[in-house]
């Protein structure tokens, strides 16, 4: 534990903590507004390049619990929050991260933090332990200029590298290919309860590839960064669209509005949190999502045939657009929540559904 | 979409007089609900029978009826009115029970008034249990193991079948009122019983126990497209067995995985759908099971209850203006979200601070009861603390308990204070941390989730590393300063640590810079900008403070705490301030601690401080927004013992200066002005010691009214007879009695008639608001007494009189703002007996009775408007029309062991009001809204003291004409059989059985008179009284009482009554 630690921002501006466990790392500052789920957060390829800020003061009470796992690994560079749970009893959520070189920042004036990044914008920072602010600053801007300088494709960089294919729990349920961007686990667990098999692809392969396994739909998946960045996925996506259903979440949303033709920019402090209301007009209803994105499709360049079919109610965001002449529809929230709340859960049946009619139709 | 092109009036069913379980939370839903509807431009018809509330006050509602909340006289009222709708959702349980009554005797139907909020299958659905649970069923939710029982043979079969311990819920009963643990099969049996009498439908949910389990609480709305929100999540420290209202509760939920958390979100949802809540606030309380994470579902509440209020402060979130607006028609994304203003409502607010609530109990009151807590709520208020941290909230909500500056002190441990809930057990759990617990030690006797032990061991530990860091520094370090204040130690409790003063710390503090920062309750943990004035106070800020100044402003000091002796009614006179200092052109900045009230509504005052009502809260405060001064006349007694230390460091106290306080407050220096004015006072004398109280009882002779100095509502109070009982007294007290704090013995007035006054002086102006006659003679407490305005025994010269004297006084005190004044007159003799310097709890009912805002005047005497600017002539009192009575409310019921005679020490939680054209047609109303019944016929039992047997004689005559039989002990029926009335004669409970208290649970007696004084007739005919709560029997203890009970007994039977609404203020 060490006393001179801060998280840094581009900008020079200086946080003190105290630096419970990890190395000195750089990454994008972001913050949550969700009251639980670290775990879950923590081990979602989302999170990639970024320093995580938790607004609820609290972290680490419940300790670790290992099947919330999101995916294989930890991805986030940091973590940052008021108060960490660091008892005799239970110091699991240290332990974890510190088996992880991840560095926990607590004691952080976390409240002014995120004040300050609503208004300046979603920046980079690093966390640093140093003898001294200036120091610190000089040793963070080295951090953050060298995880800037690395590859820009960070949806390559979380996506798995080989092909995986699964056995689902329902015989009489479709082929879904899964194109993966940073997938988190439950979405292929929903995939799994309604599918007779689901095939994970890398996020560079080829529409061909995915097309030689005859899948009966294609969902694509969350991820990390910039959409715009992201090598070959929309080439491959734009040659799938109206071959087959296609279902897009996060990533996989802005992937297929860029493979429509429309464009994406980035939010200036992106949402994240559990709390984001939407109106879904496919299923009627408005209700309560699970976010976690730093860019958003923009609705003026919607080609014509594509509607928005989902709003984010605290800014008029696009949180959903369908074309269903092309057989595709997508989400910027997560219908599969972990964490937050389940509440949209249905979208899954509800592709699952459209992806049985189409069969039934051809 | 909105029905409001159909909707034009709406009725509003309020939840009457404050009792245990249902206090001023409800204040708070009606009042949002009124003015978010009158927005809408609808008329808004309030009817509730409680004076001391804010939503009572004319300009809040279209018209409002003060009536009884009866469905005899509700219907009338609808049948006046003739409203589209009625709103049975916002007044608790009191306006649900009413609301179906209502749509049972179909006239609602009848009239075509529609109910909204919730259909009473809702409402059957969500309070039958039965049908709740086959609800349960329905969705696949598990509950308790039960039964539920209509005899008593089916719950000794259930008892059988289920084992001990065992929890009895009474069915459609209020605050769990009737139910408890029993861990025996004795308990069982008599408890049993009782639940059965209690419910209203003799029905008693006999439940297997699931004591030790994690309680949750969900607070969510739902509109009537199916959207659903959860406003709030709560987590209670104490497990499952104590009341949830009783519990010390965190939100936002601290313990549970976000897996776990988002199962009880998906349950909850489900059951709101399955129960058909269609628009509104609701909440469901689950149990998790400690290692198993086994989920129960515990019961729901279809409306917005106690926690919803609690809720609403505790995140910014309006659910009852909210629940109001979806009742008639609007859907959750179309309306805004009133904190940010930018978003809408369908969202779940996130949290980025920490809420701990503490509830305020009252055990002292009431001798006899034990400190225990079960699932029977017994609680008479509630405060609220906000911190970054758990910690930090846990010790600002111990302070604004108000029982000391030091927050948690050390306490002489009690392991079985530790090992059963009871009020004090926080103290023990920390003391024994201090004496070296283990956290296992004291989990395996509490239950209490490790993670919340954890937390609170951390401050005990902190204690002792703050003691080694002070003595190897011998001064108190920034780090260690800092991190104790973030802690949330006050600078008292870091003084008791360090054994030095409040005073030091305070300068070291400020010298090292460590000043709390306040940070926004903005609903979105910072995510949008919001520009609502909710703080609270935190040291866990590192930004430099922002500029909080607010020109032209006053702090007004709220009243913390509802307790006995200091409720709602100053709520009521905060709230009306406010508005009249923004009138003026003040920006008001509200500090209080209470988050059941208005005035802790973030858009109630310019400015609203969710802080502790401590010196070192307050002086902060004032600081920061540097205000024109400090207003204390309002929020009753609180304020008024923080002026002293606030003004010695400077601020500046607006109204009365402290000199005028402490003239009216030193009994000295008081006794001395009564006797330059002539105004006579009881003979009077302070005794530090029993030898000092045995010469001084010589002086004043007997009866003696015994307490000792600095008490609120009559604490400790007691009518001494004589010598034997003046030793017993202070054998009970002697430990409160020092020279410091002595004994206070005053010649008690027999039979004297007491009355309250309420004036406001201004600099050259003086308005009395009226005077209010008390109905029970002196020697009950003024809080506990009934009332009548206009007078209706005091002869007009006499009344003349006492205003004269009462303006002298004002004049003399140099009293800018108000003043209350009790006072008594025995044979035309008119004895001062105590004077407040500030806003009373008399204030808001007589405010209603004479329509004089006496508030208004209030704020404005204390900014100093002239008699130019006020035109105090327009204000006479005397011009109100009819009759107003004030009822009482005894929370007796939920303390089993007590004794509910009436004496010199306030017990009573709330009050009714009676308005009618004559004194019978009032005190009728008054009677029946304080949940008195009026037995037409039967045996009326009398045990009567002697010197009341003449005095009664007319009243007893009267109710043998009306065709009442009686019965009587010994005595009495030798006096009454003197008197050719025919009469039973009963055993008294010492000589033998059957006697009067088998009589009186048989179920066979109408009414008790029972009259008695001397501590050793009171404690013998206990057994009357208690018999008589407990089968809720009118027992009446004062003979002024009988005579107005059987006024109303005739007035009830003649069976005329109207009903009319409230006139406006002057």
């Amino acid at each position: 534990m060490t006393n001179n630690s801060y998280l840094v921002l581009e900008n020079g501006t200086l946080f003190p903590g105290v630096q419970n466990c990890g190395q000195d790392r750089a990454g994008e500052v972001v913050f949550n507004t969700g009251h639980s789920g670290y775990e879950e957060m923590a081990t979602d390829p989302s999170y990639f390049k970024q320093i995580l800020v938790m607004t609820a003061p609290m972290q680490g009470n419940y300790g670790v619990e290992g099947q919330v796992w999101e995916s294989r690994k930890i991805w986030i560079e940091g973590f940052i929050c008021l108060e960490i749970q660091k008892s005799q009893r239970d110091r699991s959520w240290i332990d974890l991260l510190e088996k992880n070189k991840i560095p926990i920042l607590s004691e952080v004036d976390t409240r002014t933090l995120v004040l300050q990044l609503r208004d300046l914008g979603t920046c980079w920072g690093a966390i640093v332990t140093s003898s001294s602010p200036e120091a610190a600053k000089s040793k963070a801007f080295q951090l953050i200029k060298k995880s800037q300088q690395e590859e820009k494709d960070w949806v390559f960089c979380v996506s798995r590298n080989h092909v995986e294919e699964v056995k689902g729990r329902n015989p009489q349920g479709p082929k879904i290919a899964v194109l993966d961007f940073g997938c988190k686990e439950n979405t292929l667990r929903h995939l799994l309860e309604r599918c007779s098999s689901i095939c994970v692809f890398p996020s560079r392969t080829s529409a061909q590839e995915i097309q030689a396994w005859k899948p009966d739909g294609l969902l694509l998946s969350n991820g990390p960064g910039d959409p715009e960045q992201v090598i070959k996925a929309t080439d491959t996506v734009r040659s799938l669209i109206g071959t087959l259903p296609i279902f897009g979440i996060c990533m996989g949303h802005q992937i297929l509005a860029l493979a429509l033709g429309a464009k994406t920019y980035k939010l200036k402090y992106g949402h994240r949190g559990g709390n984001h209301p939407i109106n879904d007009t496919l299923l009627k209803r408005v209700y309560v999502t699970s976010q976690n994105h730093g860019y958003a499709v923009d609705r003026q360049s919607l080609p014509t045939g594509t509607e928005v079919t989902h709003t984010n109610l605290n800014d008029g965001t696009v949180s959903g657009l369908a074309n269903f002449n092309q057989l595709c529809f997508s989400v910027q929230f997560h219908p599969e929540s972990r964490p937050g709340p389940h509440d949209a859960e249905s979208l899954f049946d509800y592709f699952i559904n459209y992806v049985k009619q189409f069969i039934n139709k051809n | 979409m909105l029905n409001k092109s159909k909707l034009k009036k709406v009725v509003i069913l309020g939840s009457g007089p404050i009792v245990i379980g249902q206090a001023c939370e409800f204040d708070y839903s009606g009042t949002q609900a009124c003015k978010a509807l009158m927005q809408e431009g609808l008329e808004v018809i309030l009817i509730n029978s409680n004076p001391a509330t804010i939503m009572t006050d004319p300009e809040l509602a279209t018209r409002i009826y003060i009536e009884p909340l009866q469905a005899d006289f509700v219907a009338k009222i609808l049948e006046k009115e003739r409203p589209d709708a009625i709103i049975p959702t916002l007044g608790g349980q009191t306006a649900l029970n009413l609301g179906l009554q209502l749509a049972d005797s179909g006239i609602l139907a009848k009239l075509g008034i529609e109910m909204l909020g919730a259909n009473p299958d809702v409402i059957r659905a969500a309070e039958d249990r039965e049908k709740f649970r086959s609800i349960l069923d329905s969705v696949g939710a598990k509950y308790p193991k039960s039964e539920m029982v209509r005899t008593y043979e089916q719950g000794m079969s259930a008892a059988d079948s289920l084992g001990f311990p065992l929890i009895l819920r009474p069915n459609y009963t209020l605050g769990g009122g009737g139910g408890g643990v029993a861990y025996s099969m004795e308990e069982y049996q008599s408890k049993l019983a009782y639940a059965l009498h209690e419910s209203p439908t003799s029905e008693v949910l006999v439940e297997e126990s699931i004591l030790g389990w994690k309680e949750f609480e969900l607070e969510v709305m739902r509109d009537k497209s199916g959207t659903f929100v959860v406003i709030c999540s709560i987590e209670n420290i104490d497990p499952c067995g104590v009341h949830t209202g009783d519990s010390i509760t965190v939100a936002p939920q601290q313990t549970l995985s976000d897996y776990a958390y988002q199962d009880l979100r998906n349950e909850a949802r489900k059951i709101i759908d399955a129960v058909g809540v269609e628009t509104g606030g609701a909440n469901i309380q689950f149990a998790v099971h400690p290692t198993t994470g086994e989920r129960l579902v515990i019961e729901m509440n279809p409306r917005v209850s106690r926690s919803s209020a609690l809720a609403s402060k505790a995140t910014g979130f309006p659910i009852a203006k909210i629940a109001a607006l979806l009742a008639i028609g609007y859907k959750l994304d179309g309306l805004l979200n009133d904190i940010t203003k930018t978003t809408p409502s369908c969202y779940e607010p996130a949290l980025d601070y920490v809420v701990t609530k503490i509830p305020r109990f009252a055990f002292e009151k009431f001798p006899g009861t034990r400190d225990y807590l079960t699932t029977q709520m017994r609680s008479v208020g509630e405060v609220m603390g906000i911190g970054r941290t758990f910690k930090e909230s846990l010790q600002k909500a111990v302070l604004s308990l108000e029982e000391n500056a030091r927050g948690l002190t050390e306490v002489t441990l009690d392991e079985g204070l530790i090992a059963t809930p009871n009020s004090k057990r926080l103290y023990h759990i920390v003391q024994a941390f201090r004496e070296g617990w283990s956290l296992d030690q004291v989990h395996q006797l509490t239950q209490i989730t490790p993670w919340f032990l954890e937390q609170i061991k951390e401050l005990p530990d902190f204690e002792q590393e703050l003691r080694e860091d002070y003595s190897k520094n011998s001064t108190l370090t920034y780090n260690s300063l800092l991190k104790a204040k973030r802690l949330g130690f006050s600078d008292s409790a870091i003084a008791t640590v360090i054994n030095g003063s409040a005073k030091d710390v305070e300068k070291i503090r400020q010298q090292l810079k460590i000043r709390p920062s306040y940070l926004q309750v903005d609903t979105c943990a910072g995510e949008f900008a919001s520009q609502t004035p909710y703080y609270y106070s935190t040291y866990w800020s590192s930004s430099p403070q922002k500029n909080h100044s607010l020109p032209h402003s006053v702090v007004l000091l709220g009243s913390g705490p509802n307790r006995i002796g200091q409720g709602v009614e100053f709520d009521y006179s905060c709230v009306r301030s406010v508005r009249q200092f923004q009138k003026l052109g003040y920006k008001v900045a509200m500090v209080n601690s209470n988050p059941e009230t208005v005035s802790t509504d973030y858009d109630t005052s310019d400015c609203l401080f969710f802080e502790p009502l401590t010196y070192e809260h307050i002086s902060e405060i004032i600081q920061l927004i540097q205000p024109e001064g400090y207003v204390a006349q309002l929020g009753g007694q609180t304020p008024i013992n923080l002026a002293a230390k606030l003004s010695d460091s400077g601020f500046n106290l607006l109204g009365s200066s402290l000199n005028t306080i402490d003239l009216a407050e030193d009994r000295a220096q008081f006794a001395k002005i009564c006797h330059e004015l002539d105004f006579k006072m009881p003979r009077a004398a302070m005794a530090t010691s029993l030898e000092d109280g045995l010469n001084i009882s010589a002086e004043i002779g007997f009866p003696l009214i015994c307490r000792p100095s600095y008490v609120l509502g009559g604490r400790r109070m007691e009518i001494v007879e004589d010598e034997e009982e003046l030793r017993q007294y202070f054998a009970r007290h002697g430990s409160v009695i020092t020279p410091k704090s002595p004994c206070l013995m005053d010649q008690f007035l027999e039979r004297a008639l007491e009355v309250d006054v309420d004036l406001v002086r201004g600099p050259d102006w003086l308005v009395i608001g009226g005077v209010m006659e008390h109905i029970e003679a002196a020697g009950v407490h003024s809080g506990d007494s009934m009332g009548v305005v206009p007078p209706q025994r005091l002869r007009p010269e006499i009344l003349a009189k006492i205003e004269d004297l009462s303006s002298r006084l004002a004049h003399r005190l140099g009293v800018l703002g108000f003043l209350n004044l009790q006072l008594a007159v025995q044979q035309d003799q008119i004895y001062m007996l105590e004077a407040n310097p500030r806003s009373s709890r008399s204030v808001p009912f007589i405010s209603k009775a004479t329509s004089i805002p006496i508030v208004d005047l209030g704020v404005k005497a204390i900014v100093g408007l002239n008699a130019a600017q006020v035109h105090p002539e327009r204000y006479d009192w005397k011009n109100l029309v009819g009759v107003n009575v004030k009822g009482v409310v005894f929370p007796f019921k939920k303390f089993p062991d007590a004794d509910s005679i009436l004496g010199p020490e306030m017990k009573s939680t709330g009050e009714s009001m009676g308005r009618g054209s004559s004194y019978e047609e009032a005190i009728l109303k008054a009677f029946l809204s304080s949940h008195y019944t009026f037995p037409s016929s039967g045996e009326v039992f009398l045990s009567l003291r002697e010197n009341d047997k003449q005095v009664l004689l007319p009243s007893i005559k009267e109710l043998s004409s009306l065709g009442y039989t009686f019965s009587a002990t010994n005595g009495t029926a030798k006096f009454l059989l003197s008197q050719s009335i025919d009469c039973e004669v009963i055993k008294k409970v010492h000589e033998g059985r059957p006697n009067c208290v088998d009589r009186i649970r048989s179920g066979e007696i109408a009414f008790v008179i029972n009259t008695t004084s001397g501590r050793t007739s009171i404690e013998a005919s206990a057994g009357i009284r208690r018999s008589c709560v407990d089968f809720s029997i009118p027992c009446l203890t004062e003979s002024d009482a009988v005579e107005a009970f059987v006024l109303a007994l005739k007035s009830f039977r003649a069976g005329h009554f109207e009903v009319s609404p409230l006139p406006k203020l002057l």
